[in-house]
């Protein structure tokens, strides 16, 4: 079995689950209208990448994510590394930055479409505000705890400001930001399905919630998979082994999941 | 010779934030350190070494009293006083040559030299084969051979030591002693040594500084008067002049613990 | 956390001047009134709601959902993430099963969840219960593997049974990644209610701010928000953050 390889061992599950699903459907455990087999499903996708319709969402979804990111990430770690410096007003904005950040992304909505009415601007907001908090947060948090005496060291170098801010702290607190960020795309992707399916007419969210008007259970299931797909292999391929690397690296131990 | 380090009337009182109260760590400290020499600095616990080191390498400003160092006041850190310290403070993210390269690098030393004066040092602490490495894949001694070639690649006027060796088990603390003593022989660098071990402090300082206990002052200047270059471990164990220096020494630190125990 | 007054003081202050600001903005603004309603309103809103006894009731409904998925994620989640967990075969065929669905957040299956069942309350459980259940099985799953095997042999070579194994070495080891679990699990799970209640309706906090948007009542949404904001802060920086805590305080992080 082990000489399979592990790609292999990472299919074996989905098939055993397609296979699954199809007999359920095929028994008629289950109405075709609730749950299409996966032959219908596969149809299904064909043709929405046909007639371009998938894409156009996926890019809709991820454009705004970037998008987010973009706006998000240089103002958090900025704003995180310079309150972090400040002594004195660094304990003040913690817990005020961590309520923002509790408010989760999707309670900004009706804010938004108040503010901006729905569509780009109103999403985008959203996505800034999940985003943005969470790295402030991580920054501010990852600045204050790296150990005083690196920053001593570089000192008695004859160190600079400067110096110490770009090679003690922002390295230092490297792991924290990095695994900030990653939780914060994760919220924010989440944040992101729930308000295209309010208050846009683009994206991922937006096309299973108005197949649901339909009842078109293989559109929506095409959208589910391409969802849990997109985050899967951004997740995994890209921002779990960043932070892992980053981590490792400084010799910390990695609590990231293999 | 004007000293390289002079100490007068040194005071520092620590006030803790949270209870408001004082503590004198040091009083009335006066102090000189000629060109060249190592010193050691012994106490018991609590005697105000650390806080001696701070002050010296600009990190704490004193409460009281005048800190020169070449006739010049101390303001604060600085490259002419370079700083090993008893943790691990060489940086994480950084390999073993980058880690000995950062003082350079902040002096804006270029590159092609830095590397020359990198390599240099590396063969010195023996770590040729680790340049890449990063501090968490190497030993505890490993480490501090590290972060004493870092602050001597720096090329500082004065070094200043809080206990280096404190956290390295005994084996290696004695390699790294026997090290130092080639270095500063090599070298000839104004060194102030701090540390709670006694046969380190003798075998290591040209003079040894006792403090009494807290609040800290000068109790005694004993010179230790073996040429450095014969000074080995095996030297140290067998011969009667180091001996009987390291009772003295031994006897004038207990005088000050006893004195404590005899206080409380 | 130590409570500082000069940081408390702060905080009030801040807190003062962020308000004043704000009045002031409102005030002053050239927009239509209810873009931006002054503090005043938003208290008044508070006032008046809990009167009519409309909040508490939609708070109660948002708590209740969630504490139920709580109470589903600890007495499902957990046991079956650490069972699993406990055969090498079962974790390893699991694993990315349970990775890809934990990707799909509970709000992706709504609409999946409409077709089945309507605008009604089972709708949004199920999307909730999901979002919580997830994160806790993969992370019940992790903390069982993680668990050094030289802890298990140790206790092997005392003759140990598995099931003695398990009770003593495997369920507290992979405490500490069950928690984060939960804290995790919770997290998303609580946004997901937010967005559940939106989209469903059937009361609660999510729904109260949607509505409110549907009438430019700002004030109200405002007042939800700062409720949603403040019962996760109560949820986790009072319970679930502690609880993290106490369980790595007590076992020590568990390291691979």
């Amino acid at each position: 079995m082990n000489r399979l390889g592990a790609p292999l061992r990472g299919v074996l599950p989905f098939v055993a689950l397609v296979a699954a699903w199809t007999l359920v459907t095929q028994t008629g455990l289950v109405s075709a209208l609730f749950l299409p087999p996966p032959v219908d499903v596969a149809r299904t996708a064909w043709e929405l990448a046909r007639d371009g319709s998938l894409w156009i969402n996926i890019l809709a979804s991820l454009g705004r994510v970037l998008l987010g990111v973009a706006a998000s990430v240089p103002l958090g770690v900025g704003l995180g590394v310079a309150v972090a410096l400040n002594r004195r007003l660094a304990p003040v904005v913690e817990p005020i930055v961590s309520f923002f950040n509790a408010l989760s992304g999707i309670a900004w909505l009706p804010l938004a479409i108040t503010w901006f009415g729905l569509g780009w601007t109103s999403v985008t907001f959203i996505m800034f505000n999940t985003i943005f908090f969470l790295v402030f947060f991580n920054t501010l948090v990852g600045v204050r705890t790296v150990p005083r005496i690196f920053e001593n060291a570089v000192r008695t170098m004859g160190g600079s400001r400067r110096h110490v801010i770009f090679q003690v702290l922002i390295p230092g607190a490297l792991p924290s930001i990095v695994t900030g960020l990653r939780m914060s795309i994760g919220f924010g992707w989440r944040a992101l399905i729930a308000a295209e399916m309010i208050a846009t007419s683009t994206g991922l969210g937006f096309l299973i919630y108005n197949a649901a008007n339909f009842h078109q259970s293989d559109t929506i299931l095409v959208g589910i998979l391409t969802i849990g797909l997109l985050w899967l292999t951004t997740d995994r391929l890209v921002l779990q082994p960043l932070e892992r690397r980053t981590i490792e690296r400084w010799g910390l131990v990695s609590t990231v999941e293999p | 010779m004007p000293a390289k380090i002079a100490l007068a009337g040194l005071g520092h009182e620590y006030v803790n934030p949270f209870t408001r109260e004082r503590v004198l760590a040091l009083d009335g400290l006066g102090l000189e350190v000629a060109d060249g020499e190592f010193l050691t600095v012994v106490g018991p616990s609590g005697c105000g070494k650390t806080t001696l080191l701070n002050i010296l390498a600009g990190l704490i400003v004193p409460t009281r009293g005048a800190v020169l160092v070449d006739g010049r006041p101390v303001t604060g850190p600085g490259r002419d006083r370079g700083v090993v310290f008893q943790e691990f403070a060489i940086l994480p993210w950084r390999t073993v040559e980058r880690n000995i390269a950062h003082g350079l690098e902040i002096q804006g030393v270029p590159r092609a030299e830095r590397a020359a004066v990198v390599r240099r040092f590396v063969e010195l602490i023996g770590l040729t084969g680790f340049e890449k490495k990063y501090p968490h894949e190497l030993s505890g001694g490993m480490r501090q051979r590290v972060a004493v070639a870092r602050t001597l690649a720096a090329n500082p006027e004065v070094m200043l030591m809080d206990e280096p060796f404190a956290s390295v088990d005994a084996q290696t603390r004695i390699t790294l002693q026997e090290e130092l003593n080639a270095i500063a022989q090599a070298t000839r660098k104004t060194i102030l040594f701090v540390t709670h071990n006694v046969e380190e402090a003798v075998f290591l300082g040209d003079r040894c500084c006792v403090l009494s206990r807290r609040p800290g002052r000068v109790k005694a200047l004993v010179p230790v008067d073996i040429p450095r270059a014969r000074r080995t471990w095996t030297l140290f164990t067998s011969d009667p002049a180091f001996s009987a220096t390291k009772d003295r020494v031994l006897r004038l630190v207990r005088e000050e613990v006893g004195g404590e125990e005899a206080e409380r | 956390m130590t409570l500082r007054w000069e940081v408390v003081a702060t905080w009030l202050a801040l807190l003062a001047a962020a308000t004043a600001a704000w009045g002031v903005a409102a005030a002053t603004l050239p927009l239509p009134d209810y873009y931006l309603p002054p503090p005043t309103a938003v208290l008044a809103t508070l006032g008046d709601l809990i009167a009519k006894g409309i909040l508490p009731t939609y708070v109660a409904e948002s708590l209740r959902r969630i504490l139920q998925a709580a109470v589903l994620g600890l007495a499902v989640g957990v046991p079956a993430g650490l069972l699993l967990g406990m055969s090498r075969r079962a974790a390893e065929f699991f694993y990315p099963l349970l990775n890809f669905f934990q990707s799909v957040s509970g709000i992706a299956w709504l609409p999946l969840m409409l077709v089945w069942f309507g605008f009604g309350e089972r709708t949004i459980l199920i999307a909730v219960n999901y979002t919580v259940l997830f994160p806790v099985i993969f992370n019940a799953l992790l903390g069982v593997r993680s668990v050094p095997r030289l802890y298990v042999d140790a206790l092997r070579t005392l003759g140990a049974s598995r099931w003695r194994i398990a009770r003593d070495v495997l369920v507290p080891g992979a405490l500490p990644s069950i928690v984060t679990g939960m804290r995790l699990g919770l997290a998303y799970g609580w946004r997901a209610l937010i967005a559940a209640e939106m989209l469903v309706g059937a009361h609660g906090l999510g729904f109260m701010i949607f509505n409110a948007q549907n009438f430019h009542l700002t004030a109200r949404i405002m007042l939800g928000m700062g409720i949603i904001g403040v019962l996760w802060v109560v949820l986790d920086y009072f319970l679930l953050r502690p609880l993290e805590e106490a369980t790595i305080a007590r076992w020590g992080i568990v390291q691979r």
